[in-house]
């Protein structure tokens, strides 16, 4: 390898993409404006479910049942319905999320000891939503029940409220969340972004950069030099390394002053992985323009193959332990697992060299293994 | 516009058509989009808690303490065994190996006899915010249950007692998707997804194709106008969007993930091609922005970001910040969702719907009408 | 005698298609080798298989000695060779100046940076564009880009120089340049050139040459020698009553053509002294001025790909019925203008790509508009067609103006464009049918008018191939066809027969010729080959956006003549030493084509005998002389020359 001929490669890349003012732009505006819109817009925090009441009972203890709805922050209450089938048009049309139906026999049902059957009609549409309102209601009913089974005890066995009580605590879960202490999605769907953007952009753009060249001819320089693979491969992928370091740094420093997430890691160790994460997603392009001959392929396939494993299989969506052994095979082959490891671990776990080296081990392996499949299949020599 | 003017939109939409075919890599790719992506994300992403794996550190080892673990039931949770030490649990929190762990604390059944409060912990992993959720309000659950039963237990209720004892049951009803299905909403969104982004694409890089190749000379100089150039190109890709769709609801959504199409077929099939056509405006205008495919794609793929992130399609608008609900009447793709769900899972007919579509048919126009005028610019015609 | 390239019945197919069949061709160290043929004869892959970044399927190839059979063999010679591959500044970086481009050339090869330094400055003063060495290449013109090229290529000091089509879409001026630049390099530095070329004009300029057609050689030798296997005169006869001429020559010769106000007869296997009586016998002599011109390499080729292939036969002689019954001779009086550019301008931003230009094109009439690329041929015929509106003036086709035509207009005006303008991934049948559908055919019009389009583009075999799929020949009769479909009585052509082959562009031309004298269509068409300059009515000459000559081509000639003289072509041994030698002596504006060289003179048995004797004494071989007319190309060559002269000036 000879190092003057890889600066000279890296150079005219890099001129090259400095001087075309809207690739360059593009070059940085591009995951910027993922991460904003994904990070943003991806969110799982479920408040403020707009729904409606039917009361047919109209009793006090209705009332109070309602209410503790009513006052919940994780619903937003709309208002009181005649009946039911009023609400079918307002759930259609996605203006509620659900309805809340008071049996006419509630609270006479209560006062003789027998159970009150409410309904809840939940909007199915989105699924996890659906289910974490069916958990809200569930736990409102439970409190609900466990005061009215007091009274019950109080009235049934003429103790006051306050024996009852010294008699009987209840137990209480106290759930500390780690990490994420107040469960915001955008700290861990803004940081994994970050895993996500930088493995599509730096695969597109250096996918883009070559297949580039082989469109317009240019790359018969190349095979008619005596320039090695090796140093074609090193030199035209430095620059977009380069890019992409810088652009993984503003994405890394914005999900703390935008996104406001912690960063309670070493940041040696973050911005070690970035660069080795860059690198090898600008790599898994080389590979990619390889295999493509047209700038619209390299982007389609640069797009599909990165964007779906990153997204799938790199624990972002779903941990990797709960995939299916495929899925878990797929996971472990791609760096982006690894880099999202590293970033939830570094920003969120507090966790640094010790616990996260194997990532960094891993990721090189991965750096080096495309890198070495790009030199293999790039030959000065073609078949057509 | 007479006979004659649709003669020349017929022949050129057949062109497109001809042409559409004979391009291998979009073909293939733009079958990928409707069956294979649309499975993928139909089978790939689980906002549901299943089997999530959570540890213990049970320090009292009690009747009560293992009663109340009981409660952690699959499918929801695998509990897997006992933990000594804290720092062992934040290991395997740490490496992902839990979700969760709970940690109930040493003379938990006698504070509980003695009716002294009682907390329990639990550790939960925070960095995915679904699994956070649900973990949480499922233990939640699990606990009240638990409470529950061990209040009428205290009180030495018998069973035949326990019937009287008054209570609320909530019988819940999941409307639509009564089952909880996720691949029914994650392919439906996709779907829908696709849908955008082709008719993004596929609008701007046949227009772009033209212009690269110059036969967009050939045909500015031969009697058309403007609109007769452009409506063909949008007609091909109407049509090519539909069969597309149609693939995607007959070969994917219907057969594997058993989607229960409520509506009609043909309303949503008007819905989509009225989508289309708004679509199809912003195509128009990024393929007079754009000198080549290439440029297309990066740009469609930032016009399409905004697109979905501000139609609700993973996020409801009720959750979205206010000034993202002020600007979400501007993402065609709202419309589309909301008038898609309805027709396919809640079976809403015109007489729900028709205030969305004329709406959607107002963007369309004006966002059709701006790639015109921006084509019409460009090249004089 | 060493060789610097052996091949031996090499062979290399791409999938479906053969793209070289059985070619062996040796090069000697030291000569400038020529590849010669249309668009898809082979010479490109065969250039890069001798360059060794193409696999080929069998045969041998040797380089140097080196066999070139696998990567690794390829790569012992890349140090020794250089390699420009094909399209006009496609292999330079658009957004890198001059300077960054032959910098990165240099270090990709490892020069060391003193050589580089005096290298640079070397080819640059002799490709004289030292002072332009900061511009970015995508500024550059046409022939700054192809000489630019030459420079990368050269930059390492190779032994042997790969060069695939380096003047393809280039004008004449450039072209001439260009050779220059390579003739002197090559000889001062004792290298080895292989070039290609779709020029069979520029045959001459090298010492020797393959012809190429269909992946096979049709013929090996120097120029001489190959045009000499079948000996024959080219005969231009001057008239002001083409039509009687060319009607009484057919009786007695095969290959008659009419170019404007000329007739151009092509006679094989016939000493001067025969076809000069019988031309007598036939015609007038004292009205008429004819005189002969040896055969080229173009007429050569046509002959010899008549006798090779039958097809290629039938097509040139069976003339179609061009004109159909149905629209018989338009004898319209009004001889009014139906193409008008008024004092067309327009600017892009700073740069006015067409200026103040004004001709008029009347039915009947095909008008040539010529210049380098960049002149502004291409902004013009746009404004013309109202593609683009003018900044001033106005353009007008059948007195409407085009800025702000209706649509009944369009329906009268045809247009091909530069590049191939029809869709490459429809057939031809489809392709036809949509122009046709397009323009408002319907029905039995519509099938008649197909069958015509086919007819006359010789297109019945290939009706269901996809126009992608068809050699240059064929894909520019269908565009032409495409654009013929609905009878326009204008029409607009681009550049329509860059990389089509001789035959191909014969058969081209006596279709334009017919539309234009039997149905009265006007037809606007620029091109680079100055042969069929020739056979347009008038010419317009354009240079930086700007009109600077305006005539028939034989008023041209015919001026130029007069005031530069006729040309003397020498053939001699030394080329490069005679040509110093005669500068030396005084005399100026000498090219040089191949082992010819060529200059003006009024007194043409003076300078003659004068140059004789200057090359005698410097043991330097006459081995014959010539007295040629002055061309098309010399025109051209003077007229931009004076142009660019005038400019400095100012």
């Amino acid at each position: 390898m000879n190092i003057r001929k890889i600066l000279t490669l890296s150079k005219k890349e890099w001129l090259e993409i400095w001087r075309d003012r809207v690739y360059f732009t593009m070059a940085f505006i591009f995951p910027f404006v993922m991460m904003m819109v994904l990070g943003f817009g991806m969110s799982f925090d479920v408040e403020k479910m707009p729904f409606v009441i039917v009361d047919y009972d109209q009793s006090d203890l209705s009332r109070e049942y309602s209410h503790k709805f009513i006052s919940s922050r994780y619903f937003d209450y709309k208002g009181h319905l005649k009946k039911a089938s009023d609400a079918d048009e307002l759930i259609a049309k996605a203006d509620i999320r659900f309805l809340l139906v008071i049996p006419p026999e509630f609270s006479k049902n209560l006062k003789q000891g027998k159970p009150a059957q409410v309904q809840t009609q939940i909007d199915g549409q989105f699924t996890y939503r659906a289910s974490m309102v069916k958990g809200y209601v569930s736990a409102i009913t439970a409190h609900f029940n466990s005061e009215l089974t007091q009274d019950w005890f109080a009235k049934k066995r003429g103790i006051s409220k306050q024996e009852l009580q010294a008699m009987l605590a209840p137990v209480t879960l106290q759930t500390h969340y780690l990490y994420n202490n107040e469960l915001k999605s955008i700290w861990s769907t803004g940081t994994g972004m970050i895993m996500l953007v930088m493995l599509v952009a730096p695969a597109m753009l250096a996918a883009l950069g070559v297949v580039r060249e082989k469109e317009s001819g240019s790359i018969f320089n190349i095979y008619a030099s005596t320039v090695t693979p090796a140093e074609f491969i090193t030199g035209k992928i430095l620059p977009y390394i380069l890019i992409s370091y810088i652009n993984i740094s503003i994405l890394s420093l914005a999900a703390v002053l935008l996104f406001e997430a912690p960063f309670k890691g070493e940041l040696s160790l973050l911005m070690v992985s970035n660069l080795l994460y860059v690198a090898s997603a600008a790599a898994i392009g080389l590979v990619i323009s390889t295999f493509v001959k047209s700038q619209a392929a390299a982007a389609l396939i640069a797009m599909i193959g990165t964007m779906i494993p990153a997204m799938m299989y790199s624990g972002l969506m779903m941990p990797v332990a709960s995939m299916a052994a495929e899925a878990k095979i797929e996971a472990h082959a791609f760096p982006a697992m690894y880099q999202l490891e590293i970033l939830w671990g570094t920003y969120l776990k507090g966790q640094g060299w010790q616990e996260l080296w194997p990532n960094l081990f891993v990721i090189t392996g991965f750096l080096l293994l495309y890198w070495g499949v790009a030199v293999l299949r790039f030959h000065k020599r073609v078949k057509a | 516009m007479n006979w004659l003017w649709w003669r020349r939109i017929f022949a050129l939409t057949q062109k497109e058509l001809l042409q559409f075919s004979r391009d291998l890599i979009l073909v293939v790719a733009t079958i990928y989009f409707f069956t294979g992506e649309v499975y993928i994300a139909g089978k790939g992403v689980s906002l549901e808690l299943v089997k999530a794996p959570i540890g213990y550190m049970d320090h009292d080892q009690s009747l009560a303490s293992r009663e109340w673990l009981n409660k952690l039931r699959p499918p929801y949770f695998d509990v897997k065994g006992q933990i000594t030490e804290q720092s062992t649990a934040l290991k395997l929190l740490d490496s992902s190996q839990l979700l969760g762990v709970i940690d109930i604390p040493p003379n938990f059944q006698r504070d509980l006899l003695n009716g002294r409060p009682t907390e329990i912990g639990f550790q939960l992993d925070g960095s995915n915010v679904v699994l956070g959720n649900l973990a949480n309000s499922y233990t939640g659950l699990a606990n009240a249950y638990f409470n529950q039963e061990w209040m009428l237990k205290q009180m030495k209720v018998t069973p035949a007692q326990a019937l009287e004892v008054p209570r609320v049951d909530v019988r819940q009803m999941i409307l639509f998707n009564p089952e909880g299905n996720n691949a029914w909403f994650m392919s439906i969104s996709e779907m829908m997804t696709v849908m955008t982004m082709l008719s993004l694409f596929l609008t701007a890089a046949i227009v772009v194709k033209e212009k690269e190749r110059g036969t967009i000379e050939q045909l500015s100089i031969a009697p058309l106008t403007p609109l007769q150039i452009l409506l063909p190109k949008i007609l091909a890709v109407e049509l090519i969007l539909l069969c597309g769709i149609a693939l995607s609801i007959f070969v994917v959504l219907l057969p594997v993930f058993k989607v229960p199409f409520q509506g009609s077929f043909f309303l949503f099939f008007l819905v989509s091609a009225v989508y289309v056509y708004a679509v199809s405006g912003l195509g128009l205008f990024i393929a007079t922005i754009s000198k080549n495919l290439a440029q297309v794609m990066i740009i469609s793929i930032l016009l399409l970001m905004p697109i979905i992130l501000l139609s609700g399609a993973f996020t409801p608008p009720e959750a979205m910040p206010e000034w993202e609900q002020a600007l979400i009447w501007l993402s065609p793709l709202y419309y589309y969702i909301n008038m898609g769900y309805g027709i396919i899972l809640k079976g809403s007919g015109l007489e729900i719907i028709w205030q969305n579509l004329l709406a959607l048919f107002a963007l369309g126009t004006v966002l059709f009408l701006f790639g015109i005028r921006q084509f019409k610019k460009q090249f004089g015609a | 005698m060493d060789f610097a390239v052996q091949a031996n019945q090499v062979c290399k197919r791409y999938r479906k298609k053969t793209a070289i069949e059985d070619i062996s061709v040796d090069v000697r160290t030291g000569e400038i080798y020529g590849l010669i043929g249309p668009d898809g004869a082979g010479k490109s892959s065969l250039m890069q298989c001798i360059s060794g970044v193409l696999t080929y399927d069998s045969g041998e190839i040797h380089v140097f000695g080196q066999c070139i059979d696998s990567e690794k063999t390829a790569e012992k010679i890349k140090h020794r060779i250089g390699f420009m591959p094909q399209g006009l500044g496609l292999n330079l970086y658009p957004d890198l100046s001059i300077e960054e481009n032959i910098d990165f050339f240099a270090n990709l090869r490892g020069v060391s940076a003193e050589l580089l330094t005096q290298r640079k400055e070397m080819l640059l003063s002799v490709a004289k564009l030292t002072s332009f060495k900061t511009r970015a290449m995508k500024n550059l013109s046409g022939g700054m880009k192809q000489k630019l090229g030459l420079i990368c290529t050269l930059i390492h000091q190779p032994e042997l120089i790969i060069l695939d089509e380096p003047t393809t879409g280039v004008d004449p001026i450039s072209r001439r340049d260009f050779w220059e630049m390579l003739n002197r390099l090559v000889m001062e530095e004792g290298m080895t050139a292989l070039v290609s070329t779709a020029y069979m004009d520029e045959a001459s300029r090298f010492h020797r040459l393959s012809v190429m057609h269909q992946g096979k050689v049709l013929e090996q030798g120097s120029a001489d020698e190959i045009v000499s296997k079948s000996p024959g005169w080219v005969v231009e006869i001057e008239t002001t009553q083409p039509d009687q001429v060319l009607a009484t020559l057919r009786t007695q010769f095969e290959i008659v053509e009419q170019l404007g106000q000329m007739v151009r007869l092509v006679a094989f296997g016939q000493d001067k002294n025969t076809i000069e009586s019988i031309l007598k016998n036939l015609l007038n002599s004292e009205e008429l001025q004819w005189h002969f011109l040896p055969i080229g390499l173009e007429e050569f080729f046509i002959q010899r790909l008549k006798n090779h292939s039958a097809t290629a036969e039938k097509q040139l002689q069976k003339q179609p019925d061009l004109i159909s019954k149905s629209h018989a001779k338009n004898n319209t009086a009004d001889t009014s203008a139906l193409i008008k550019a008024d004092k067309l301008v327009r600017r892009f931003g700073n740069f006015t790509a067409a200026d103040q230009v004004s001709f008029e094109v009347r039915p009947g009439e095909i008008f040539g508009l010529l210049g380098a690329n960049g002149a502004g041929k291409s902004t013009v015929i746009k404004m013309l067609t109202g593609i683009l509106p003018p900044s001033e003036g106005a353009g007008f086709v059948a007195n409407q103006n085009m800025a702000h035509s209706g649509m009944a207009i369009k329906e009268s005006i045809g247009y091909m464009s530069q590049a191939f303008s029809l869709y490459l991934d429809l057939t031809v049948l489809e392709n036809i049918k949509l122009f046709g559908r397009i323009y408002g055919l319907t029905g039995q019009k519509l099938k008649e008018r197909i069958d015509w389009v086919i007819k006359i583009g010789h297109l019945q075999s290939v009706q269901n191939e996809t126009a992608g799929s068809l050699p240059m020949g064929k894909r520019q009769r269908l565009a032409l066809g495409c654009a013929l479909i609905h009878q326009p009585k204008v029409l607009f052509l681009d550049e329509p027969t860059s990389g089509v082959d001789p035959i191909g562009r014969a058969e081209f031309w006596r279709i334009l010729v017919r539309l234009a004298s039997d149905l009265g269509v006007a037809i606007l068409i620029t091109t680079h080959y100055m042969l069929e300059a020739e056979h347009c009515h008038r010419l317009a000459l354009m240079q930086a956006g700007k009109i600077v000559a305006y005539d028939t081509p034989y008023a041209l000639k015919q001026s130029l003549k007069q005031r530069k003289g006729q040309v003397l072509s020498f053939k001699v041994t030394h080329p490069y030493r005679a040509l110093s030698c005669l500068e030396k002596a005084g005399y100026q504006d000498i090219s040089l084509f191949g082992n010819r060289l060529q200059l003006f003179s009024k007194e043409v048995k003076d300078v003659s005998n004068n140059v004789i004797n200057i090359l005698k004494n410097n043991q330097i071989e006459v081995k014959d002389t010539m007295v040629l007319q002055p061309s098309l190309e010399d025109v051209f060559v003077d007229k931009i020359e004076t142009a660019l002269a005038k400019h400095e000036l100012s």
